[in-house]
């Protein structure tokens, strides 16, 4: 019984869902049963916005448990670093839901979750430099990767530097100085060269999309359920 | 024998990383601090996008814009995003602004501030709106092309949807004449390209980073989306155009000279390879 549970009535809603939904995607019948296929298909996608929120509840809660367990596991190597995440995510909690019950109970006071002083003060000042800071760490990777890697050992290595100037010129505006056409061979490349090597990785994508929900309905793809067996 | 031991050393200062971080940081706050000013042409595809808004888009005309970028990712998108909302404002449109990320409620607020000037005198709730974030990713794209008053109740601010006078002229994605995403990641464009488009028909324009924009080159290519601008120089070009010079501007003459640093290094590292490569060769010939 447990199993009819937990692994067919699952997959046989899905199998129905992926049935319906291809079918009435692509096959219209009349205006009553396309409008009422809409209507259920706007109901699933509502569904999805209100799981996906729970989720977003479900992700708080794990950061905590997990963060409870690395401390004890750790002790107190681990705990500075936890503490700070355990401590910013329930300060970061509370003054949202302060914010969140002044836009209810003072709608005029402008008071919203991310307008509420405290959480954007501590968004802007800590949060903001640090995540500016993390990303921009990547110009120095990317240099020095990119002045060991463009070294011409080969043909086809000229080739990719010959390509990455044009294109790092194309992006400056010094590379209009020496040579107005760079910009225009930028575009060339990216337009041209590009999207050719591009699309067919699109194109696998939407393969790849299309094998995915075959296996979700000849009940082959069971990961979604949590479990591989 | 001398000549070669001459290139190891200086391969050896070259190969050295503190150098080039130090020469990069130089090269990034000195033209900052004191611009060099040079000036910038604009590329046919940004002018092909300014177009497209200047000679499709009439007064009235409804605008659905898509707000997903992290902090990080802010100097290279909202120059774009700043330039895009004046033109659409100048035009007359009135724009719907909403966020399938968390982080874009934030980054919408924080690019309100800096362009307030740009907002200044638009009325909200008339000439433009922000729904705020929406979640569920591809799910909630999907539902806001269908109905946005029946996915979300109200607004970022808390007003009921219904009572904003813009949100009584639109609700589904076939009321819109533009829809605008500009986005850090790569799925976001594939969502409204899936759901807003290929259903709907919806003409899209993205505003993407340097980064990601190859891989979504071919939804543009395939005119699927009626243009792209790309990273912080479509930006500053932008601004150009539309006469407000800002943040795109600003880092433009910092973008160029850590581009042509990274150039010399290229340069001179491969100098030096070769040479120590052409060297060895002669050295192992004797």
């Amino acid at each position: 019984m447990s199993l009819v549970i937990r692994k067919y009535i699952p997959q046989l809603i899905v199998s129905v869902i992926i049935v319906l939904s291809v079918t009435f995607y692509y096959i219209y019948i009349n205006d009553s049963i396309a409008k009422g296929f809409s209507t259920a298909d706007k109901a699933l996608s509502d569904w999805a916005v209100i799981v996906t929120s729970f989720a977003l509840i479900v992700g708080g809660v794990d950061i905590l448990r997990f963060h409870l367990t690395k401390i004890r596991r750790e002790g107190i190597r681990q705990a500075p670093f936890s503490t700070v995440t355990i401590a910013l995510l329930i300060i970061m909690v509370v003054l949202a839901t302060i914010g969140w019950y002044y836009s209810y109970a003072d709608p005029k006071a402008g008071i919203t979750i991310t307008t509420q002083p405290q959480f954007r003060w501590l968004y802007s000042n800590l949060y903001a430099p640090a995540d500016s800071a993390m990303y921009s760490i990547l110009v120095f990777y990317i240099a020095s990767a990119s002045y060991r890697a463009f070294r011409v050992r080969n043909p086809p290595a000229l080739l990719l530097l010959v390509t990455a100037v044009i294109v790092m010129l194309g992006n400056t505006t010094i590379g209009g100085l020496i040579w107005p056409g760079f910009l225009g061979l930028r575009d060339w490349i990216m337009t041209v060269p590009n999207t050719a090597a591009f699309r067919p990785i699109t194109i696998g994508a939407g393969l790849g999309t299309i094998i995915l929900g075959l296996r979700l309905l000849t009940w082959r793809e069971i990961s979604w359920m949590g479990r591989r067996d | 024998m001398i000549n070669m031991s001459r290139s190891i050393s200086l391969g050896k200062i070259l190969e050295s990383r503190e150098l080039l971080y130090t020469l990069l940081l130089i090269s990034v706050i000195l033209p900052i601090i004191h611009p060099l000013g040079i000036p910038i042409a604009v590329s046919a595809r940004t002018k092909a996008v300014y177009d497209y808004i200047e000679n499709n888009l009439k007064p009235g005309c409804h605008v659905y814009f898509e707000i997903y970028y992290e902090v990080a990712a802010r100097g290279e998108l909202e120059p774009n995003v700043v330039a895009l909302t004046k033109h659409l404002f100048d035009k007359g449109c009135k724009i719907v602004y909403g966020s399938l990320a968390s982080f874009g409620v934030i980054v919408f607020e924080l690019m309100k501030t800096t362009a307030a000037d740009v907002f200044q005198g638009r009325e909200y709730g008339k000439d433009y709106v922000f729904l705020g974030y929406v979640a569920g990713g591809e799910s909630a794209a999907a539902s806001l092309a269908k109905s946005i008053k029946g996915t979300v109740s109200v607004d970022n601010y808390g007003n009921r949807i219904e009572n904003l006078p813009l949100m009584q002229e639109v609700d589904k994605a076939t009321d819109f004449d533009l829809v605008i995403i500009a986005s850090s990641g790569t799925d976001t464009f594939a969502y409204y390209v899936r759901q807003w488009y290929t259903p709907y028909n919806v003409p899209l324009l993205f505003a993407a980073l340097s980064i990601i924009a190859p891989s979504i080159e071919p939804y543009v290519g395939a005119k699927q989306a009626v243009g792209m601008l790309v990273g912080q120089r479509a930006g500053a070009e932008y601004e150009t155009l539309v006469g407000r010079l800002g943040l795109g501007m600003a880092s433009m003459d910092a973008q160029s000279t850590s581009h042509m640093l990274v150039l010399v290094f290229i340069v001179i590292g491969n100098v030096v390879y070769w040479s120590q490569r052409l060297s060895s060769k002669r050295g192992g010939g004797k």
